[in-house]
């Protein structure tokens, strides 16, 4: 596993989409988790109710940077899009938790379908732990199968 | 043959940029509408003098809370936040405090609300709204606020039950709770709880604060405003 790591990192271009896709999850996640704050000026927070929550958006967002550039690398090499959408999965499906019940996509969402609105994004909110543990779970499945794929196919190449 | 692979990828793709942009337009509209009262006189017009002050009233700086009692970060603000700024800036004098009901997130909002003003005719405002984050449960409709526990909250506060119970079950304060949720959306430009609208009553300057932020913030903006 290491070794595929190598192969893929030795690759700058890979760490920079891998640096890419984390901040593009993490930043939403902490905005809408209610860790940063814009107003009345940019100011980060993280109370001692939130920490594992934080704790779960860090390893999601760094589980599925390492998931969607591996699996890029793969589609390169091997032009095959088979377990992709795996990885694209288990980050939507970590990124949907979570979303504040207080904040403003929850005011959008609740005001747009009412009652369905509420109990949505309710569930959302109770479930956050789970849900994101489970979208882990998925990434880490999917980083250790790509890994492996891709070590037998690279022995094969070679 | 359908492939299904790429239809979950594109289901997919379609998801991520439903949120997106839910993400994106809920924000923008945020910084769009707000409108805060710059004066006096408009801060008057939302009818703030009316509400129970936790504080002394005479005091140069208000702070306007707009929450919903079935908000969880409402909550950890009202446990993190909240007792620093009672003790540096309300019990001073130099602040007071106004609740603001916006009750949007379920349907046991509205009375958790209402019961506040009920306890107010019995001169328990605050106890009442203490009881409710302090009591507060994670799941929104849950039960913890229902029309039982609401009674049960008042009977611990050793509120006169009967006349609780009728002025729950009259609505009487039903209309004051929906004005307050318009002034908070309109007047405030409140797209979330908490917000905050922290006043300088003399000169009408004012700050908004939107999110359960740290004490850090609400000492710079509070210390600014003085």
């Amino acid at each position: 596993m290491n070794n595929t790591f190598g192969i893929i990192y030795s690759n700058p271009s890979y760490i920079l989409i891998s640096i890419g896709i984390f901040f593009l999850l993490f930043m939403p996640l902490i905005i809408i988790s209610e860790f940063l704050f814009f107003e009345p000026f940019l100011v980060f927070s993280i109370y001692p109710e939130t920490t594992l929550s934080f704790f779960l958006i860090v390893t999601l967002s760094l589980f599925s940077a390492f998931a969607v550039s591996m699996n890029i690398y793969r589609v390169k090499l091997i032009k095959e899009t088979k377990k992709i959408s795996s990885s694209i999965v288990g980050t939507i499906i970590g990124a949907s938790a979570g979303a504040c019940s207080c904040g403003p996509i929850a005011f959008s969402v609740i005001a747009t379908f009412g009652t369905a609105g509420s109990i949505a994004s309710s569930f959302l909110t109770i479930y956050e732990i789970p849900i994101r543990l489970t979208s882990i779970g998925i990434l880490i499945i999917v980083i250790f199968v790509t890994s492996k794929s891709l070590s037998r196919e690279c022995k094969v190449k070679s | 043959m359908v492939d299904t692979k790429k239809i979950a990828v594109a289901g997919a793709a379609v998801v991520l940029f439903a949120i997106l942009v839910t993400f994106a337009t809920s924000y923008m509209s945020d910084f769009d509408t707000a409108r805060t009262p710059n004066t006096e006189d408009e801060f008057q017009t939302v009818e703030l003098k009316q509400a129970p002050v936790l504080g002394s009233k005479t005091a140069p700086v208000t702070i306007v809370e707009v929450g919903d009692y079935q908000c969880h970060m409402c909550k950890i603000w009202f446990e993190e936040t909240r007792p620093l700024i009672v003790e540096n800036y309300i019990n001073t004098g130099k602040a007071n405090l106004v609740f603001m009901d916006m009750p949007f997130l379920g349907s046991d909002s509205i009375p958790a609300s209402e019961a506040t003003y009920c306890a107010d005719d019995q001169g328990k405002y605050w106890e009442y709204h203490s009881m409710l984050f302090t009591y507060q449960e994670d799941e929104i409709d849950g039960g913890w606020a229902s029309a039982t526990r609401l009674q049960a909250f008042a009977f611990n506060l050793g509120l006169d039950i009967e006349q609780f119970d009728k002025c729950m079950t009259t609505d009487d304060y039903f209309s004051r709770v929906n004005y307050n949720k318009q002034v908070a959306v309109t007047e405030f430009g409140a797209k979330s709880t908490p917000t905050f609208m922290i006043i300088n009553i003399s000169t009408g300057e004012s700050q908004r604060v939107v999110g359960a932020h740290p004490y850090s913030t609400f000492e710079k903006v509070i210390d600014s405003l003085l």
